[in-house]
């Protein structure tokens, strides 16, 4: 049941989704992996949006290369740990909603464990290595999983509906190289608020999932691109099986 | 015939954003992303490992549809196919 205070703020969501759709938003709970250049805009837009339970987790310490793009930390939050510089702000923003920090390195051990009992995950990583942990546990724990990555100008996102869609093995079955990827702010900025558009459209149930494609921002040309993928019946992660199981296979 | 080669990220930023190519007729897509590598030695390491095996990590597709590196030997071009090459970014 929203508060008198809850359908004033947003009143301008009701209108769209209905106070069944935004009830919907507060009772559910996002895990969102990273809070740096994609999760601070996805965290913002989420709480903004009043998803009710908010998890953040990442292991890191702001610092000053990383203020041209996390838009939740700022000059005084160098050195802070990032959670609890975003946590601030997000309470501020949003004193209605529920904000849980965890400093921590999520990992394939770990996980599971911490996605598990959240609707939703999303994937604001820095590395395919983690990213493959968080997609095998949100396929464990049966969570719809939003997908993104950045470099430079460009990006690209999806939706992974676990038991239904192609997963992100399917999709990138090998890590790419890891670097120091340059990028301006406004590439994470935009995949970072796609994301949270997904997610909030997936917790309300409106319009079309970004299920099984891959959505290319070229920023370059500023233009989208959609790559049709299909499910991979042998996928190591998510196919038959070897659900999970570890196993990894040459394609 | 000819094939329209679209290149997203990284791979752009070596080969250009779009380029055509004149194929002989049954040309596989193996052949085609072995002619982009014989154009210079930043395009051969971008598609392809030491021992001249395709990147896995490389997001290869035909007309917006992802192949798998199985299937690039067998998959034969046609006359205004659009293959687009994307090596995934990975940051956040």
């Amino acid at each position: 049941m929203l508060t008198d205070s809850e359908r004033e703020r947003y009143s301008r969501q009701i209108l769209l989704f209905g106070e069944e759709g935004q009830e919907r938003l507060k009772l559910s709970k996002v895990f969102i992996a990273g809070v740096g250049g994609l999760g601070c805009p996805a965290a913002a837009y989420l709480a903004a949006a009043g998803v009710g339970h908010l998890v953040i987790a990442d292991c890191d310490a702001v610092d000053r290369t990383n203020l041209n793009r996390q838009i939740l930390h700022h000059e005084a939050d160098i050195g802070r740990p990032k959670v609890l510089s975003a946590g601030e702000k997000i309470r501020s923003m949003n004193p209605d909603i529920e904000v849980e920090l965890l400093v921590v390195t999520i990992s394939e051990s770990n996980a599971s464990i911490l996605v598990s009992g959240c609707d939703l995950v999303v994937d604001a990583l820095d590395t395919f290595i983690d990213r493959y942990a968080i997609n095998r546990a949100a396929i464990r724990n049966n969570i719809p999983y939003i997908h993104g990555a950045v470099s430079g100008f460009d990006g690209h996102m999806a939706t992974i509906i676990p038991g239904e869609t192609a997963c992100l093995e399917c999709m990138v079955p090998e890590a790419p190289p890891r670097s120091v990827f340059p990028v301006v702010g406004t590439t994470p900025g935009l995949i970072g608020v796609l994301q949270a558009h997904e997610a909030i459209k997936q917790i309300t149930g409106q319009g079309e999932p970004l299920t099984n494609q891959l959505v290319l921002w070229d920023g370059k040309a500023s233009q989208f691109t959609m790559i049709r993928v299909e499910r991979d019946p042998d996928c190591p992660a998510c196919g038959g099986d070897s659900r999970a199981s570890g196993r990894r296979r040459e394609i | 015939m000819r094939v329209q080669v679209k290149a997203f990220a990284g791979f752009r930023e070596i080969l250009g954003p779009d380029i055509a190519l004149e194929l002989p007729e049954g040309s596989t897509l193996t052949g085609l992303l072995e002619g982009l590598g014989r154009r210079s030695p930043g395009i051969q390491k971008a598609l392809f490992d030491d021992q001249g095996m395709p990147l896995k990590s490389v997001i290869i597709m035909v007309n917006k549809k992802r192949q798998t590196r199985a299937e690039f030997g067998s998959r034969e071009l046609h006359d205004g196919d659009e293959v687009a090459i994307y090596p995934p970014v990975a940051g956040g």
